[in-house]
């Protein structure tokens, strides 16, 4: 008796839960205009992956893409709401119309492309396989056998996975500073990283002996729009090449990264 | 614009999905027993003993309790290796899901324990039974099918909080669903998929461990235990 009373409740709560899934969930399509008469733009930084985006002492988002954010906010004339996002929930959020648009160092790549809309890069950096102490590598080769920490859906993960060295093992974590934590914890022989971030790690962690092997691309970053927002996308694009004439987009590579940006194709 | 759901590509994900699954369960149900295990070890350990026994476990059971899971996680994978004892991922996750378990069950249990009337246990002694019968008949096993309900909940939020463990490479459900989104960015389809997931396997947990609990107590306990609903974790 109890027994079907229990299985009832359960298939009741099951189907409840399904159903209320299946409602559909609606995206707005959003135009710069309304994003001006809202009278704030929502946009989504990355955090945990310093110098591209972090906390600074007081809690509050800083680095590259901050300051690019606002940059951007100043050219709307409108106050910025920033939305740190850890590397995983950039796409979600900015889907789930979380965020206007994403400033969050994000690599176009094919498979993203489907799902989010980007813009000309607006920086760009080195992804490099780091080590301890013990072992260095210098080619993909020299990575057979070895365990190699990722963040989730980076475009290194993507990379690597690609590059298919026979017996790599890659290990997922949620974003670079755990990826760097589990190296120096001896959990993984390499990390792969930024550049930026590599550098950035090993200046902080000095008595970890991390040392840079080799550079396995370079990539550049795009900002995003959701799918149908076209009009936001072409006006960021134009911000962006107000951004590089000006040269201020010069100066925030170079406060963060200690170089001006590289050049890169556009598209 | 309307969203159009689109459940087809989690198909060619099966094999990871149905990996996560075996992995989230077979973590959840050893640390299940073994915290369990542990949990009436060390609730009895401080009954019989007083003094420092009883205030290290006290001072186990409240550090566990008031420390956020993911940090014990992290101290277990991170951590341990500093000390020259490294351990892989899925192990740290058992040990940091037994250490938490051992914790809680010891707290539910205790509270069992110090339900059982003092008259219960001299009623035992004045039917000649000996100081293991009285610990076994009179004090540990009723103890236990009092606070039943309430340790089935807590293994019921092991399970789910065993989703926490990706955060440590560990490739259970939750890494699954997370590895998947981060190939097809299809987080909706995915996450509404693991939802249904994670509430059939809460389900089918509570429904085991009531068919164990009518197996070891009767048929009262069991009624209770299914009956009871997890409570929400902060």
């Amino acid at each position: 008796m109890t027994i079907w009373k229990f299985m009832r409740t359960m298939v009741a709560a099951v189907g409840m839960a399904a159903a209320g899934f299946a409602l559909a969930v609606e995206a707005q399509a959003a135009s710069l205009n309304d994003i001006i008469s809202r009278g704030t733009v929502r946009i989504g930084v990355l955090t945990g992956a310093p110098p591209m985006g972090m906390v600074d002492e007081q809690g509050n988002p800083t680095g590259y893409d901050v300051d690019v954010a606002n940059l951007i906010a100043g050219y709307l004339s409108l106050p910025v709401e920033l939305v740190p996002l850890t590397p995983p929930a950039r796409i979600p959020a900015l889907q789930t119309g979380k965020v206007d648009f994403l400033v969050a160092t994000l690599a176009p790549t094919g498979e993203r492309a489907k799902t989010v809309m980007f813009t000309q890069p607006y920086s760009a950096f080195n992804m490099d396989i780091i080590s301890g102490p013990d072992q260095k590598f210098a080619k993909l080769a020299d990575l057979e056998g070895k365990r190699v920490a990722v963040n989730r859906g980076s475009s290194q993960e993507t990379a690597l996975r690609k590059a298919a060295v026979p017996g790599l093992e890659i290990v997922v974590y949620e974003d670079d500073s755990t990826s760097a934590q589990a190296l120096i914890a001896g959990q993984v022989d390499a990390v792969a990283l930024p550049s930026t971030v590599g550098e950035a790690i090993i200046k902080q962690r000095p008595d970890a002996g991390l040392q840079v092997g080799f550079t396995f691309f370079q990539q550049g970053n795009s900002m995003a729009t959701r799918m149908e927002d076209f009009e936001i996308r072409q006006w960021l694009n134009t911000a962006i090449y107000l951004m590089k004439i000006s040269g201020d987009l010069d100066k925030i590579a170079t406060k963060w990264t200690g170089r001006p940006m590289p050049a890169l194709p556009t598209f | 614009m309307s969203y159009t759901f689109q459940f087809g590509v989690l198909a060619q994900y099966q094999d990871q999905i149905l990996s996560g699954i075996c992995l989230t369960i077979k973590i959840s149900v050893l640390s299940i027993v073994l915290g369990c295990a542990a949990g009436i070890v060390l609730s009895s350990i401080r009954s019989i003993w007083g003094g420092t026994v009883r205030f290290l476990v006290d001072a186990y059971v409240e550090i566990i309790r008031n420390t956020p899971f993911l940090v014990q996680l992290f101290i277990v994978y991170f951590g341990l290796p500093g000390l020259g004892l490294r351990v892989g991922a899925d192990t740290a996750a058992l040990i940091g899901m037994t250490i938490n378990l051992a914790a809680y069950s010891t707290e539910i249990i205790r509270a069992g324990i110090e339900a059982v009337h003092k008259s219960q246990i001299e009623a035992g002694e004045a039917l000649g039974f000996t100081r293991f019968q009285i610990y076994r008949h009179v004090i540990i096993v009723p103890a236990i099918a009092k606070v039943y309900p309430a340790l089935c909940s807590q293994f019921v939020l092991m399970m789910l909080a065993s989703s926490i463990c990706s955060a440590i490479s560990t490739q259970e459900l939750a890494a699954s669903a997370a590895f998947i989104e981060s190939q097809t960015y299809r987080s909706f389809e995915i996450y509404i998929a693991v939802t249904l997931i994670y509430l059939v396997l809460a389900l089918a947990l509570r429904a085991v461990l009531a068919v164990v609990g009518m197996w070891l107590f009767g048929r009262r306990v069991a009624r209770r235990t299914m009956t009871a609903l997890p409570e929400v974790q902060a």
